[in-house]
C-alpha cells in the first residue's frame, strides 16, 4: 500500500481517479464555503453544521445507493435509464397490503427480489436480446413505471410497518440508519469494482469487450450481472425511499435516472465505460445534494438550482476532456522525443 | 537502395494518356476533365515523406511521382506503408517531414476535405459511403447543389445519373438507397462521389478485392475512361495479374520506403517486382530450429472447418513442441480462421478439437480452459486495455486464477506480471504503467505474455509483428520458439512471407479461403509461397 | 477447469431455485386487497318530485386524464361511482390517454357515439378549447370539469374548485391561529407541488396575498412534485433551512404523507401545519390529531360526482329541484373549505 502513495500520480492504479477526485473535494469546499458565506447564522451554530451534514447525507442516500448500480453499469460499457422506474416498482411492490403482511423482512426481501430480477431482465435483453442498452432499459422504464401503476392502481401506498419506517428514522450513535446504509453500499461497491474479479471483468468488458471476450471472459453473462447489480440497488433504495417517505407509488424517484448518471459523470465516469470510480460517483452525488442545501437553506427557487446542477455537469465533463486530453498530448510528446 | 525517382523512362512513352485529349473525350458537361490537365504532366510528387506513429515509423523515405492520365500502382506487402501513404494523400495524416508537390506547388492537406476540394478522391477498400441515404445523396454528400438553403433534389438527381453514365452504370437508379445495391454497385458510388468533386487524382485502395471476376472487366473500363479525361489513379493490389493489365508505372514499398520507383508495369519481370517487395533492408535474427522439432503428441485438430464467405474445408494440425504458420494475404481468410478455432466466431462446419476432445463451437472460453490463448491481429482494439495498468493486462485471462473467494490479489498479480516482463525483457519493466504509453513491440509483448501465465498449451498468433519494431521482433521470435521448445504448440498467421518460413516449422498457404499447400518450411522458400499467396498468373515466373 | 464448471452448474441450480421461489413469492404480493374507498356519491333521494327521481334515460360520457396522482383516481372512480346511482344514466367512460391529443383524439370518438352529454376533465383547457366548441356545435352539452375551458361557449356547465380560494383558505386559518398566539412575525413555510402548473401558482398567490394582508410572508418555499418522495425531500430541506417554524402550508395531502414523514424524522413539533385537497388520510390525521397536522383546506374529486348528478339534469333538460331556475346553471365554483379537528368527521366520506 505504502509503496503506490510513492507513485507519480500518472501510474497508480486509481492515481488518475484520486486526482479527480481531489477537485471534486475542492467543488464541494466551495459550496460549502458560499454556504457559509451566504448563512453565517445557521452556520454559526455547531449543532445545526452537523445536522446539516447529516441532512445533506441522508438526502444523497437514496440516489447514492442506486448511483453505485449505475457506476458498475457505465463502467461496464451499459447505461441504465430504468432506475427510477425500478425504484417504483419495487417501492409499490413491497407496499401492497399482501406484502406488508409478510412484516418488514418480507417487504425488504420483496423490494430486492424485485430490483434484482427487474435488472436482469434488462441485462438480458441487453446481453442476449443485442439491444442497445438505450433501447432496452429505456424500454423497461416505461414499462415498470406502468407495472408499478398498474400494482398500486395508481394510488399512493402507504407504508404502516414501523420497522420500515424506523429505517429512515433510527439514528445509531447520533448518525442516520440511512447513512450507514450508504457507506455500506458505497464500501461495498469500493470493495467489488477494486478488488474482486467482477471488478475486474467489469473494467474488462467495458473498456475493451473484444479483449476481454478473447481473453476468455464472458462478456454477455458479466452484463445480465451488472444489469442485475444495478437491480438490486434500486431494490435497496426503493426500501430507503419507502421508509423515508412512509409510502409508495409510481411515480416515486422520478428522474432518479438522470440523477445517478449525472452524478456517476462528474465523478469521473467515462460514458464510454472503462472508467470509473466509486469514490467520485459518491462526490457527484454529494455534490448534488449540497447544492439541493445550499438553495434550499437560501430560499432560492428550484429552477436555478437546476441550472446550477447543469452548469455543474458541463463544467465536469469539459475539465475531464482537457484532463485527458493534455495528458495523451503529453505522453504523445514524450513517446515521439525518445522514439 | 532508394531509386531515383527520376530512373522512369520507357512507361510513359505508352501510357494510354497519349490518347487524352480533354476537348474531346469530356462527354458530359459535369465530369469535364480539368480544363488544364496536361497528359503527361506531373501532378503529384512525394520527396522523402516520413510519418510516426508512437513506435512505429510507417513511412521511412517515400519518393511517388504520379503523372496526369496514367494508372500508377502501388506494390507492397502488407505494413509496407501503402495505407498510411495514401492517409497522407488523403488529408487523413499530415507527414512528419518530407515535401509533397500537388500541381506543381508545395501542398499540405490539414483534412480529408481540403485534399477533397483540392482535387484528391481515395476510394477506401472499405468504402465509406452512407448505406441508408441514397445513391444521389451520397454522390453529393457535403457538397449538395443547393439554393437557399434548400438541396436542389432534382439536379442532384440528373447529374448523378449523368456521372453513373459516364462510369457505364446508368441503369443504377439515382434515388435507390445504398443499403440496396452490391458491392460493386457501392463502388461505382464512390466513383461517382469522386468524379462530382471533379477529381483530378482518384486513389484506389484495392478496388478488386470486393468486386467479383467480370466486374473487374468492368472497373478497368472505367479506368481507363477516367485516365483517358487525364485523371490520374493510383492503384493498391496485391494481384500482379491486374497490375500488368491496367497499370503503367509502379513503384514499390517496403518497410516504409520506396525500393523502386516507376518500373514499367507490363514489362518488369515478376521476378524484380518480388524482389523489390521483399528485398530485406534488416536480416531478421531468427532463433534456430531444435533439431527434433514437431516431436510430440498432436494437440490442435482442426478437420473440414468453413465459414461461409470467409474459408472453406480448412483441415490442420498442431503438435506439442511445433510451430506451424499460415501464410496468406488481408482477405484470405486466415483471421477469420484463427479467430474460428478460437471460438469468437462460430464454425458453420467441421470440428475443432483439444488433445482429441471436440471444443464447443463459438465458445472462447471453452477454448481457453482447454488451454489456447490468442493474440489477435488487432492489438488496440483486440487485445489490450489501454488506460489500464500493464499488470492488468498481463493477468487478463488469469486473474481468476489468483484471486481466492472472488477477491482479486493485485501483489501476485504484479509479481507474476513483473516475472514475465523480466522474461519478455519488457521496457519499461514497471507494470504499474498504463499500457497506452508502451511501445507497439512492448504491447505485443504484454499481449503475448499474457498466455505465458496460467497453463497455455496451443497459442495462436495473428500477425504477431504487425508494427513492431526489428529489435523487438527478434526478441518475440526468440520468444515464440522458447515456448515451442517448452512444449506449447504455435498456429502462427502472418503475411510477412520470410517470417513465416523463418519461424515456423511447417507452412500453410491460405489462398481466398481454400488451403493450397502445406509443407515443411525448409522444403519452401520466399519466392514460392509469394507466388502461391499472390494470384495464379505469377505461377509461370515463379520456378520452384 | 472442472472445479469451475462444476461452481457454474451449482450457482445456476442455486439460482434458478431463488429464482422460482422469489417468483411464487412475488406473485402473491401484487394482491392489492385494499378495502375500496367509500365513493363519495349521493344516493338518490326517495323524496317524490326531487332531482333524483328517475327521468328519460341519458347517455353521459366521460374522459378524465389517466391517473397518476390520488385526486384524480378519485376523480374518475366518484364520476363511475355517481353514475351508477342513478338508474338512469348510462356511463360510458374512454381514457384520456397520456397528453392532450391522445385525450382529443379519444373524445372525437366518443362524441361519435353521440352521447347526450359529455363529461371531461380535460389534460389542459386551453388546448382542449376546441374540442368543447366542437361538441356544442353538434348540439352535445360539455360539462367542462375543473380544468376551465377559456371560451364560455365550449361548455353548457363548469364546475371547477377555486385553486387561488384554497391559499387564502390556509392563509387566513393559519393566520387567525398565529394571531390568536400572539405571533407577530411568524416563520412561515410554504411546500408547494409541481411549480411549474397554472394551478400551484394561482395556490400560492392566494397564500401570499393573504398571509399580505394580515402582515405576514413567507420564510421559504420548497416546491415538490404531488409525490410522498418528492414531499419528504422537501420538506427535509424546508425544515433544514428553518431552524424554527410557525407554520407550514403544504398544498397537496397525497405529498403531505411525505412531508409528515419528514417531520417525524426530523422531530420537530413546534410548529403546525396545513394540508391541501383533503385526502381521507389527512382527514384521519387531522381527527386524531398526533401529528403537526391540524387542518386542510379542500379541493374536493367530490366535484366529478356533482358534474355526473348536474350532467343528468342537463341531459333531461331539468333544473337544480332547490333552484328557482328551470335549467342547471353555467358555472359552479366549489369553495374551498377548511377542515380541522372539529368539523372531520362531517368531511371524512369525502376524504380521497
Amino acid at each position: 500500500m505504502s509503496e503506490r502513495c510513492r507513485l507519480s500520480w500518472w501510474r497508480g492504479d486509481g492515481g488518475e481517479g484520486a486526482r479527480r477526485n481531489l477537485g471534486l473535494i475542492g467543488v464541494l469546499v466551495v459550496l460549502i464555503l458560499i454556504g457559509i458565506a451566504t448563512r453565517p447564522d445557521l452556520y454559526g451554530d455547531s449543532g445545526w453544521v452537523w445536522n446539516n451534514i447529516l441532512t445533506i447525507l441522508k438526502l444523497a442516500s437514496v440516489v447514492g445507493v442506486v448511483t453505485v448500480g449505475m457506476t458498475f453499469v457505465i463502467i461496464g460499457g451499459g447505461i441504465d435509464l430504468s432506475v427510477g422506474a425500478i425504484v417504483a416498482l419495487a417501492g409499490v411492490w413491497c407496499t401492497t397490503l399482501a406484502t406488508q403482511g409478510y412484516g418488514a423482512g418480507g417487504m425488504i426481501f420483496t423490494a430486492l427480489v424485485v430490483g434484482l430480477c427487474v435488472g436482469l431482465v434488462n441485462g438480458l435483453l441487453v446481453s442476449y436480446g443485442r439491444l442497445v442498452p438505450f433501447i432496452a432499459t429505456l424500454a423497461m422504464m416505461v414499462a415498470a413505471r406502468g407495472l408499478a401503476a398498474q400494482i398500486s392502481g395508481k394510488q399512493t401506498q402507504v407504508s404502516d410497518n414501523a420497522a420500515i419506517n424506523g429505517i429512515a428514522s433510527t439514528d445509531l450513535l447520533g448518525i442516520p440508519l440511512l447513512v450507514y446504509i450508504l457507506a455500506t453500499v458505497v464500501v461495498a461497491g469500493w470493495v467489488l469494482l477494486n478488488r474482486t474479479t467482477f471488478g475486474r471483468r467489469t473494467v474488462a468488458v467495458g473498456g475493451n469487450p473484444e479483449a476481454a471476450r478473447l481473453a476468455g471472459i464472458d462478456v454477455r453473462r458479466h452484463t445480465v450481472l451488472l444489469y442485475g447489480l444495478s437491480g438490486l440497488c434500486c431494490g435497496i433504495a426503493a426500501v430507503m425511499l419507502t421508509a423515508q417517505a412512509t409510502s409508495a407509488q409510481a411515480e416515486m424517484a422520478n428522474l432518479y435516472e438522470l440523477d445517478a448518471i449525472a452524478a456517476a459523470i462528474i465523478g469521473g465516469t467515462l460514458l464510454s465505460g472503462g472508467r470509473g470510480t466509486i469514490v467520485g460517483s459518491l462526490l457527484g452525488v454529494v455534490i448534488f445534494s449540497t447544492i439541493t442545501n445550499l438553495f434550499a437553506i437560501n430560499g432560492l427557487s428550484t429552477e436555478a438550482q437546476n441550472m446550477v446542477k447543469g452548469g455543474i455537469i458541463v463544467a465536469a465533463v469539459l475539465v475531464q476532456q482537457f484532463q485527458f486530453r493534455s495528458l495523451a498530448q503529453f505522453l504523445s510528446r514524450n513517446r515521439l522525443s525518445t522514439g | 537502395m532508394t531509386e531515383p525517382a527520376d530512373a522512369a523512362t520507357g512507361p510513359l512513352a505508352e501510357a494510354p494518356a497519349d490518347a487524352a485529349d480533354p476537348a474531346h473525350t469530356a462527354t458530359g458537361p459535369l465530369v469535364e476533365a480539368p480544363a488544364d490537365a496536361v497528359p503527361g504532366e506531373v501532378v503529384l510528387r512525394l520527396t522523402d515523406v516520413v510519418k510516426t506513429f508512437p513506435g512505429v515509423r510507417a513511412l521511412d523515405g517515400v519518393q511517388l511521382e504520379v503523372r496526369a492520365g496514367e494508372v500508377h500502382c502501388l506494390l507492397g506487402q502488407n505494413g509496407a506503408g501503402k495505407s498510411t501513404l495514401i492517409k497522407v494523400l488523403a488529408g487523413v495524416h499530415r507527414p512528419d517531414s518530407g515535401q509533397v508537390e500537388w500541381r506543381g506547388q508545395p501542398a499540405e492537406f490539414a483534412n480529408p476535405q481540403a485534399a477533397m476540394r483540392a482535387g484528391i478522391a481515395t476510394i477506401y477498400q472499405e468504402l465509406d459511403l452512407v448505406e441508408d441515404l441514397s445513391v444521389a445523396e451520397n454522390a453529393f454528400l457535403g457538397h449538395e447543389p443547393r439554393r437557399a438553403g434548400f438541396v436542389r433534389r432534382g439536379r442532384m438527381a440528373s447529374r448523378t445519373r449523368e456521372i453513373l453514365g459516364r462510369l457505364g452504370h446508368g441503369e443504377i437508379p439515382p434515388g435507390r438507397m445504398v443499403r440496396a445495391l452490391p458491392a460493386a454497385g457501392k463502388q461505382i458510388v464512390s466513383m461517382a462521389r469522386a468524379l462530382s468533386h471533379e477529381a483530378r487524382l482518384i486513389i484506389m485502395d484495392e478496388p478488386s478485392a470486393v468486386l467479383a471476376h467480370d466486374e473487374v472487366g468492368n472497373l478497368f473500363r472505367i479506368i481507363r475512361e477516367l485516365t483517358a479525361q487525364g485523371i490520374a489513379v493510383i492503384y493498391i493490389s496485391h494481384r500482379l495479374e491486374e497490375i500488368r493489365e491496367i497499370g503503367d508505372r509502379v513503384t514499390v514499398l517496403k518497410d516504409g520506403r520506396t525500393t523502386a520507383a516507376n518500373l514499367p508495369a507490363r514489362d518488369t519481370p515478376t521476378r524484380d517486382l518480388v524482389a523489390r517487395m521483399t528485398g530485406r533492408t534488416i536480416e531478421y535474427v531468427f532463433p534456430d530450429r531444435p533439431a527434433d522439432s514437431g516431436a510430440g503428441a498432436e494437440l490442435l485438430r482442426v478437420d473440414g472447418l468453413s465459414r461461409s464467405g470467409e474459408f472453406a474445408d480448412v483441415s490442420l494440425s498442431v503438435r506439442a513442441g511445433e510451430i506451424v504458420g499460415i501464410a496468406g494475404l488481408v482477405g484470405s481468410g486466415r483471421s477469420e480462421l484463427l479467430e474460428t478455432i478460437y471460438g469468437a466466431r462460430r464454425a458453420h462446419a467441421g470440428t475443432v478439437r483439444m488433445a482429441g476432445r471436440a471444443l464447443r463451437p463459438g465458445s472462447v472460453g471453452a477454448a481457453v480452459r482447454a488451454g489456447m490463448g490468442m493474440a489477435p491481429e488487432e492489438r488496440k482494439s483486440q487485445a489490450l486495455l489501454l488506460g489500464e495498468p500493464i499488470y492488468r493486462n498481463v493477468t487478463l485471462a488469469t486473474f481468476g486464477r489468483y484471486a481466492r473467494l472472488g477477491f482479486t490479489d493485485a501483489g501476485r498479480e504484479r509479481a507474476e506480471a513483473d516475472r514475465i516482463a523480466g522474461s519478455l525483457e519488457l521496457r519499461p519493466r514497471d507494470v504499474r504503467r498504463p499500457v497506452r504509453t508502451l511501445s507497439g513491440g512492448n504491447q505485443q509483448k504484454v499481449v503475448v505474455g499474457r498466455w505465458l501465465l496460467g497453463d497455455t498449451r496451443l497459442l495462436l498468433l495473428d500477425e504477431p509483428t504487425r508494427g513492431v519494431d526489428v529489435g523487438a521482433r527478434a526478441e518475440l521470435y526468440q520468444v515464440i520458439r522458447e515456448l515451442a521448445a517448452r512444449g506449447v504448440g504455435v498456429l502462427l498467421v502472418s503475411s510477412e512471407v520470410p517470417e513465416v518460413l523463418g519461424l515456423a516449422d511447417r507452412v500453410l498457404v491460405l489462398r481466398e479461403g481454400r488451403m493450397v499447400r502445406e509443407a515443411p518450411a525448409d522444403e519452401l522458400d520466399e519466392n514460392t509461397v509469394l507466388d502461391l499467396v499472390m494470384a495464379g498468373s505469377l505461377m509461370e515466373g515463379a520456378a520452384a | 477447469m472442472t472445479q469451475h464448471s462444476r461452481d457454474l452448474s451449482r450457482r445456476r441450480l442455486l439460482f434458478g431455485g431463488a429464482a422460482l421461489g422469489a417468483g411464487a413469492l412475488l406473485a402473491g404480493c401484487t394482491s392489492n386487497e385494499a378495502a375500496p374507498t367509500a365513493a363519495q356519491t349521493k344516493a338518490a333521494e326517495a323524496a317524490a318530485g326531487g332531482n333524483s327521481a328517475p327521468g328519460k334515460k341519458v347517455t353521459v360520457g366521460f374522459s378524465a386524464p389517466a391517473a397518476n396522482h390520488g385526486w384524480i383516481a378519485a376523480i374518475t372512480a366518484n364520476a363511475k361511482a355517481q353514475a351508477g346511482v342513478y338508474s338512469d344514466v348510462e356511463f360510458t367512460s374512454v381514457e384520456a390517454g397520456a397528453d392532450a391529443a391522445a385525450q382529443r383524439a379519444a373524445l372525437s370518438t366518443l362524441l361519435a357515439q353521440k352521447p347526450d352529454v359529455i363529461v371531461v376533465l380535460p389534460h389542459d383547457g386551453k388546448e382542449l378549447n376546441a374540442f368543447g366548441l366542437e361538441a356544442m356545435k353538434a348540439g352535445v352539452p360539455v360539462v367542462n370539469l375543473d380544468r376551465a375551458f377559456p371560451d364560455a361557449r365550449a361548455y353548457r356547465l363548469q364546475i371547477k374548485g377555486d385553486n387561488y380560494g384554497m391559499g387564502v383558505a390556509a392563509a387566513t386559518y393559519i393566520a387567525e391561529q398565529l394571531k390568536a398566539k400572539g405571533v407577530s412575525t411568524p416563520i412561515i413555510g410554504e411546500i408547494p407541488g409541481v411549480d411549474s402548473l397554472e394551478l400551484t401558482q394561482e395556490r400560492s398567490k392566494g397564500f401570499a396575498d393573504t398571509l399580505a394582508s394580515y402582515g405576514f410572508k413567507v420564510a421559504n418555499r420548497r416546491p415538490a412534485a404531488f409525490t410522498a418522495d418528492s414531499g419528504q425531500q422537501a420538506a427535509t430541506g424546508l425544515l433544514q433551512a428553518l431552524p424554527k417554524i410557525d407554520a407550514v402550508w403544504n398544498h397537496d395531502d397525497d405529498q403531505g404523507i411525505g412531508v409528515l414523514a419528514a417531520v417525524n424524522q426530523t422531530g420537530r413539533k413546534e410548529f403546525f401545519m396545513v394540508g391541501g385537497a383533503g385526502s381521507k388520510k389527512a382527514m384521519e390525521d387531522i381527527l386524531a390529531d398526533k401529528t403537526v397536522l391540524k387542518a386542510t383546506v379542500t379541493y374536493s374529486p367530490s366535484m366529478a360526482s356533482s358534474a355526473i348528478s348536474l350532467a343528468r339534469l342537463i341531459g333531461q333538460g331539468r333544473g337544480m329541484s332547490d333552484l328557482v331556475e328551470l335549467q342547471v346553471p353555467k358555472e359552479i365554483v366549489l369553495a374551498s373549505e377548511t377542515i380541522t379537528k372539529e368539523n372531520a368527521s362531517n368531511y371524512l366520506k369525502l376524504g380521497f
